[in-house]
């Protein structure tokens, strides 16, 4: 072997995703979150990089979910939550007075845990969002619909029957089929908050596959208690406890070699 | 089972992965071919140039056995393997671990090449027990061949003929090592050079071994048994086995 060849080996075992060379799609500066008086999320600073897949993980309670609804400002539907902080997406203020929420949720999709499905027929419920927007062309519809159900790796088994009521799929099919609402709007971001969780293990492998593919054309954000989850899905995992960051990095670092204590304790099923 | 069986997961990382694993084992597997056949080339012309470059490379084969013990920890710890997906990468791991000490133990020839070559007209084929290094050294590169072959089809097939091989080679070892033992004896002059050749012998002769070894860790991958101590008759009965299963 020749000594380019030996540096190409040597160089491999240096090889890995990292935070500092990828481009950011939400920057979140010193966060603070408080229902009433009690602080739920702890000045949170962490930049959330495109085009990839993060995860959140952590007990119950950590504040992981908190952190995800503050991506689409769902917080702001309960009244005794309050934030401080930064929070910008492509650097513009998500929190900024003048910023139309309904604007936002439309380039921040959500999933949530239980498939929820509207009792409409398939197609309704992918072309609902569009129809909210006023796009009415039976034309641009339909190339919607079939673009969003093939992203969610649903098309095949739907399209002979997207007059179907919808509550008629099964849970992991209903799943995707909320997947396919979500991104039929095309947002920057998705949301998936716990995703898989009312799923069995091979409709949560087939989730877990379309994570993987949906992340060339969005950003995913992921909440999970599963961790072998993270582990398999997604690039970067922050690991949360008791409403502080604890420790954040690509995925292949944190489950081989984590740099804090807690997190360790917390993914080798030793946290009491 | 083959090797197909291993992209079969819905997780396409997974399939990714474990090809992945395949084709550094079996990189890694090439570069200790390449090194094994230039210790020998070194040995047979007394090229001290190529015996450095041998001793040189060893680095990219430690990196190799690195890089396949950090695939395999990733895949442990993002993906859960379980079955035969567990068993390719605890095999995985016991042949990298084998490969790098065959190219430890070819470094050893290499070195041989090197002490002769300081020592003006003296050449390695001019020492007692050079036909049985270059019988043994051509024997453990057939066996490596044969193994890194049952590994890239995931089979069984040259499990019994390495198995058999090795035990020929171990014989042939234990009788030229006696032979220079007495030389040792009855040439005090020549201490030096036939040191020299019984580690070289040794170190050709621990070439199979791991060739072995890896056969072993293959039958394990492909069927779950561990035959690493298994004593003689057992270990017949499964070679039978084998053979009847081919047949």
């Amino acid at each position: 072997m020749s000594e380019q060849n030996m540096s190409i080996a040597i160089d491999r075992h240096h090889r890995g995703m990292t935070l500092d060379t990828e481009e950011t799609a939400i920057v979140v500066k010193n966060w603070n979150l408080y229902y009433g008086s009690k602080q739920a999320l702890q000045n949170i600073t962490m930049k959330l990089p495109q085009n990839r897949v993060t995860a959140f993980i952590g007990p119950s309670g950590c504040g992981k979910s908190t952190l995800l609804r503050c991506f689409n400002r769902m917080n702001d539907l309960i009244d005794i939550v309050s934030v401080e902080g930064e929070m910008l997406l492509h650097g513009e203020d998500m929190y900024a007075k003048e910023m139309d929420v309904a604007a936002l949720r439309r380039r921040v999709g959500m999933v949530f845990q239980k498939p929820n499905p509207f009792p409409k027929s398939i197609y309704e419920n992918v072309s609902y969002g569009l129809r909210l927007q006023g796009i009415n062309d039976k034309n641009v519809l339909d190339e919607t619909v079939e673009w969003a159900l093939k992203g969610a790796g649903l098309w095949e088994e739907v399209k002979d029957r997207l007059d179907e009521n919808a509550l008629g799929l099964s849970g992991g099919q209903q799943q995707r089929l909320c997947i396919a609402r979500a991104i039929a709007i095309k947002p920057e971001v998705l949301l998936l908050d716990e995703p898989t969780s009312a799923l069995d293990p091979i409709s949560t492998l087939a989730i877990e596959e379309l994570i993987f593919e949906l992340k060339k054309d969005f950003t995913i954000l992921i909440v999970t208690h599963n961790m072998q989850q993270a582990a398999r899905v997604s690039d970067y995992t922050a690991f949360m406890y008791m409403g502080d960051l604890i420790e954040y990095t690509d995925t292949d670092s944190l489950f081989t070699n984590p740099q804090v204590k807690r997190t360790e304790d917390y993914i080798s099923g030793r946290y009491g | 089972m083959d090797k197909q069986e291993f992209s079969t997961h819905i997780s396409e990382m997974l399939n990714r992965n474990l090809e992945d694993l395949f084709n550094h084992i079996l990189e890694m597997g090439g570069m200790v071919e390449r090194q094994l056949e230039n210790a020998l080339q070194a040995l047979g012309s007394s090229d001290v140039d190529k015996a450095q470059e041998v001793i040189s490379f060893d680095k990219a084969i430690n990196h190799a056995e690195m890089e396949i013990d950090r695939l395999c920890a990733k895949v442990l710890a993002r993906q859960q393997p379980t079955a035969s997906d567990l068993r390719l990468i605890l095999a995985a791991i016991r042949i990298a671990i084998d490969l790098e000490r065959m190219g430890d133990e070819v470094v050893k020839l290499a070195k041989m090449v090197i002490i002769f070559g300081k020592h003006d007209g003296l050449k390695c084929s001019d020492i007692q027990g050079y036909a049985e290094l270059v019988d043994i050294s051509n024997r453990s590169s057939v066996m490596l061949k044969m193994t890194l072959d049952s590994f890239a089809r995931v089979s069984t097939d040259s499990v019994g003929k390495v198995i058999r091989e090795e035990e020929v080679i171990d014989d042939i070892f234990k009788k030229i090592e006696k032979d220079l033992k007495e030389s040792l004896k009855t040439s005090p002059d020549q201490i030096e050079c036939l040191m020299e050749m019984i580690i070289a012998l040794r170190a050709a002769e621990r070439v199979s071994d791991h060739a072995r070894n890896i056969v072993e860790s293959i039958l394990y991958l492909v069927q779950g048994d561990d035959v690493r101590n298994l004593d003689e008759s057992r270990l017949n009965d499964l070679l039978n086995s084998l053979e009847s299963s081919k047949g």
